[in-house]
């Protein structure tokens, strides 16, 4: 598995030379995005705690995720024992748990926790899950922004 | 598909360690008592249908900004020297 180089970067985000980036392979993609399995999560400094999951082979594909505990404290999210099989989880610190953002305009923004995305860290491998408790969590759940 | 009648009452066995039971009618809306291990995920499409909806939408446009978190929602990792960090 080859590091991407910065010039991979091409999000239509400010391509930061600081930027770091590691390939994750989604298995079952994003719903409605199966297709696509390969995907970089990209991280400019400037940006975080929000991160860009693009995906590899296309680079006007690309969806802005943050980690749901910064959105809400109390997402604990009921995580199939299915899926923890499936990607190896062997513990929590082996979970890279992330939330697709959507973004209204620049002062409203909901996050999908309904829908979280997790990766296995050693791995690099990941999947968006369905946690038994989804219903109880919105697919758009406010994010606290400085209005 | 597969379609079959059942009666109030009577079920269906998926991979025979699903029951699907039919519990009653009320109206049009047909109440379903599903019994399946733990492991097996059991949702409303909706949830589904809802999720790649979110997806869908969420695909960035162009030029768009990352928004800023409230001070105190952000790590501190993430707050750039100079700024002060306000916790409350």
């Amino acid at each position: 598995m080859g590091q991407p180089t910065t010039s991979d970067l091409a999000v239509e985000t400010k391509a930061d030379s600081r930027a770091a980036a590691i390939r994750v392979t989604l298995a079952g993609g994003i719903l409605g995005f199966e297709n696509h399995r390969s995907w970089l999560l990209i991280a400019n400094p400037d940006e975080l705690p929000f991160q860009w999951l693009r995906a590899d082979d296309d680079p006007r594909l690309a969806f802005l995720v943050v980690p749901p505990a910064l959105v809400n404290p109390d997402y604990r999210p009921d995580v199939p024992t299915e899926d923890v099989a499936f990607l190896d989880l062997r513990g929590e610190q082996d979970a890279l748990v992330l939330t697709i953002v959507t973004l209204r305009d620049t002062k409203h923004a909901t996050a999908n926790l309904k829908g979280p995305i997790l990766v296995n860290r050693r791995t690099l491998i990941g999947k968006q899950v369905v946690p038994l408790n989804a219903a109880h969590y919105s697919v758009q759940h406010p994010l606290p922004v400085v209005a | 598909m597969l379609i079959l009648s059942r009666n109030v009452g009577q079920s269906i066995v998926v991979d025979g360690r699903i029951v699907v039971r039919i519990m009653r009618l009320e109206g049009d809306t047909v109440k379903l008592g599903i019994e399946a291990p733990p492991e097996v995920p059991v949702h409303r499409q909706e949830i589904y249908d809802e999720i790649r909806g979110s997806n869908r939408e969420a695909i960035a446009q162009g030029n768009t900004g990352v928004p800023r978190l409230l001070p105190k929602l952000r790590p501190v990792s993430a707050t750039k020297a100079g700024e002060t960090e306000t916790r409350g």
